[in-house]
């Protein structure tokens, strides 16, 4: 976008440099919405039941950081959520290049495939209560099954987009079937597979909110829950911010793998 | 005698019809040692499908394939192919690419760099081994296939229409480069080609294809010097020789494909 804006602007020959203006507007667009709405509610124009100040949400979550309160709650949930996306993915990963690599493998595992991935995997989290009881393994089975799926599907569909001749050059290379899987197909998909990867991030961030709600009396969805119930609006916000700082926090995570895995970048 | 072909024939089935296309029929074919062997044909006469059962990527349906000189405890590999399309990995770098044969045959690293970087240096790629393909232009990436496919160190190269999409002055320049590369390293070169200038250009003989179904029309044997010229008179000879075999077989093939699409 801003490469594109920057080509039809006219090219101003003096002024501040270009990263100091974009970044400066978007700074200021940041500052100036939570100044608006911290003088709003100062105004007592908006309720703080509803709307809490920036400020005190900022000072509700330094004093849950304090009491360790947040911290305990981040640590809960990131457990369950690394647990059940590493879980996901791993499985995710193996089977999907088994399916696109060997056609039996596909045949079998598709009918299932269909049936499940369509299923909210929220909608699993009672039948895993039922199975697995109140601890985390419930709990991280459900994102594991969300991840899952997502990962499996672009894994297929990136053994699949391989140009069938590179496998022929392999093999014309003097590759055994093992040494085309390993250095063919694996390479060949992991564009895709991080594709499920991000995907499935989102997904297992869902999740743990969602089986955080009940039988439960730890993590950041408790956390936020608890507070709506009790009406305690900033608690509900420090939640919710935590959240957004996670799922920024694992794109970071994800790119960052990515351009280490994925060097020759473009395809 | 490095390779006999014995009445080897390929028969496709399309499923959907059961409609039996006979690709190729009878081919007998000897390639001498170190030769650059032409096959020329119109498209469709099975001349790449000749080129992929000899590397062992098809089978044949009848017929046989010896490969008579070659030490059978050799771990050299017989063939190594070139294709139209490069077929270069985009995840390695030119590089990783060359080494790709040795080191799916555990050769030391050592060792297989070491020939990787002879082999760059012969198609004249120095500096670009960090590079990835997508970096490289058409004909570096072609460079880059040639040099990955003497990796290998194969008694025979296999050419799949190798320069067939590059521009008019890089394909003069690669066809100038094979065979001087050709000369080189003395090995054997079998091509594939629909360009007749091509074939009157490199080939020591040229073999001429039918339509289909492909079988061998004429072999003309070239003995003209080298470098050659499309405007000498002795090329302008052979041009005319093997236009005019190719000629009403490129005609054939364009009725029978006017018919397939009228029926």
């Amino acid at each position: 976008m801003s490469t594109v804006a920057g080509s039809l602007a006219t090219r101003r020959t003096w002024g501040p440099p270009r990263w100091l203006v974009v970044n400066g507007r978007k700074a200021i667009s940041v500052v100036a919405i939570l100044a608006v709405w911290q003088l709003l509610v100062l105004a007592g124009r908006v309720n703080p039941l509803f709307l809490p100040a920036p400020a005190s949400v900022l000072a509700a979550m330094w004093d849950m950081i304090r009491s360790g309160q947040l911290p305990w709650a981040v640590l809960v949930s990131v457990n369950r959520i690394v647990q059940g996306f590493v879980y996901g993915a791993v499985i995710g990963i193996a089977l999907g290049l088994l399916a696109g690599a060997i056609r039996w493998v596909d045949d079998v595992l598709d009918p299932w495939v269909a049936a499940i991935y369509p299923i909210p995997k929220s909608a699993l989290f009672p039948l895993f209560l039922l199975w697995f009881g109140l601890g985390d393994t419930s709990k991280i089975a459900t994102i594991s099954v969300g991840v899952l799926f997502l990962v499996l599907l672009n894994t297929v569909t990136g053994v699949k987009s391989i140009n069938p001749l590179l496998v022929k050059a392999a093999r014309d290379l003097g590759a055994t079937r093992a040494q085309v899987f390993v250095k063919v197909i694996l390479p060949g998909a992991l564009p895709n597979i991080f594709t499920g990867l991000r995907l499935g991030a989102g997904m297992a961030l869902i999740l743990v909110f969602v089986t955080e709600i009940e039988a439960t009396k730890a993590g950041l969805g408790f956390l936020v829950w608890e507070g709506f119930q009790l009406l305690d609006t900033t608690r509900v916000f420090v939640g919710v911010v935590t959240f957004g700082i996670l799922g920024i926090v694992s794109t970071w995570a994800l790119q960052w793998m990515e351009r280490a895995c994925c060097p020759w970048g473009r395809r | 005698m490095i390779l006999e072909l014995r009445d080897v024939s390929k028969v496709w089935t399309i499923e959907r019809t059961r409609e039996r296309i006979v690709a190729l029929e009878s081919i007998e074919l000897d390639v001498t040692s170190g030769e650059f062997l032409i096959l020329l044909g119109p498209s469709g006469c099975g001349k790449s499908t000749l080129l992929q059962i000899i590397a062992g990527l098809e089978a044949a349906s009848a017929g046989t394939l010896r490969f008579p000189d070659v030490d059978r405890a050799s771990s050299r590999k017989r063939t190594s192919m070139v294709f139209q399309e490069y077929a270069l990995f985009p995840w390695r770098t030119v590089l990783e690419n060359v080494v790709f044969g040795p080191e799916v045959r555990n050769v030391p690293r050592a060792t297989r760099e070491a020939e990787a970087r002879r082999l760059i240096d012969l198609v004249n790629l120095r500096g670009f081994e960090r590079r990835y393909p997508h970096e490289l232009s058409g004909g570096m990436r072609q460079r880059v296939a040639l040099a990955r496919a003497l990796a290998n160190d194969p008694e025979i190269l296999l050419f799949d229409e190798p320069l067939a999409a590059l521009d008019a002055q890089t394909r003069r320049i690669l066809q100038e480069e094979l065979v001087r590369i050709w000369q080189e390293t003395k090995k054997t070169f079998i091509y594939v080609t629909h360009s007749l200038e091509e074939a009157v250009l490199l080939g020591s003989r040229i073999v001429v294809m039918t339509a289909r179904p492909g079988q061998i029309k004429q072999i003309v044997d070239v003995r003209l010097d080298r470098p050659r010229h499309l405007t000498g008179r002795k090329e302008a000879e052979l041009l005319d020789l093997v236009d005019g075999l190719l000629r009403d077989e490129v005609k054939r093939a364009l009725a029978t494909t006017d018919a397939a699409v009228l029926s």
